[in-house]
């Protein structure tokens, strides 16, 4: 498995997805599925100003790192991208990017939904939401217990 | 024993506390260390629910025996994406 090409990312700048998918794009594929998360200019009908994320750096590496294992365990997919912006975002810019390559679209569709879905329930980053009236933490995940359970089991 | 203490989000504004080390005594539980914290910030002990705790970077249970050296973050329900 290529997973040494596997990319995973916390960045402070714009991602430049057009460079990343050069970089994954393997001649033996034909390909790639990409997810891109960008910020809304909405929140349960307040309009968004801006958002700021913050992360547990090394533990949100790992466990990216851990869901890019977790997908060539399931998936037959040749390369899987994660990269996750902090810090203050601006409406529309991209906050995560989730891009797979693979021989066929099938598995990588599959494993593009997996990843992103993973991230929201696993890793370690945290959203706040500024309006003009002030600021909230999202709500967030809870079931990252479940998700931590169904990983032991998958593994063992 | 030391303990490096973290906490992040909600958490972290809560307590004013980015991180720091705590003085425990051996056998003491991740637990423990919440309800310390919990006794210096009581707003922090009402999210107790909520919060997911990790012992080295790694998810842990409240019943987590600690060890010297140990890095403990206290997280409030992720939500990135």
């Amino acid at each position: 498995m290529a997973v040494a090409d596997d990319v995973f990312l916390l960045v402070r700048e714009r991602i430049e997805i057009q460079a990343l998918m050069e970089k994954l794009k393997a001649p033996e594929d034909g390909a790639a599925v990409v997810f891109d998360g960008f910020v809304r200019n909405n929140f349960k009908g307040q309009q968004t100003l801006y958002l700021e994320y913050e992360s547990y750096e090394p533990m949100a590496h790992a466990k990216m790192r851990e869901i890019g294992a977790d997908i060539h365990q399931k998936f037959p997919v040749h390369r899987v991208a994660i990269v996750h912006r902090l810090g203050r975002l601006e409406i529309g810019e991209t906050s995560v990017v989730i891009a797979v390559t693979s021989p066929h679209r099938a598995a990588a569709f599959e494993a593009c939904r997996y990843a992103i879905d993973a991230l929201k329930r696993v890793v370690p980053i945290w959203k706040k939401e500024y309006f003009a009236g002030g600021a909230v933490w999202a709500e967030g995940e809870k079931s990252w217990q479940k998700a931590n359970l169904r990983r032991n089991e998958s593994t063992s | 024993m030391q303990i490096r203490v973290l906490f992040f989000g909600q958490l972290q504004e809560i307590t004013g506390v980015t991180q720091e080390d705590a003085e425990l005594s051996e056998g003491a539980r991740v637990d423990d260390l919440f309800e310390r914290y919990g006794r210096r910030f009581p707003k922090l002990a009402e999210f107790r629910g909520s919060v997911a705790t990790a012992v080295n970077q790694e998810y842990a249970d409240w019943r987590t025996k600690l060890a010297p050296g140990d890095e403990v973050a206290f997280l409030p329900p992720v939500s990135g994406g």
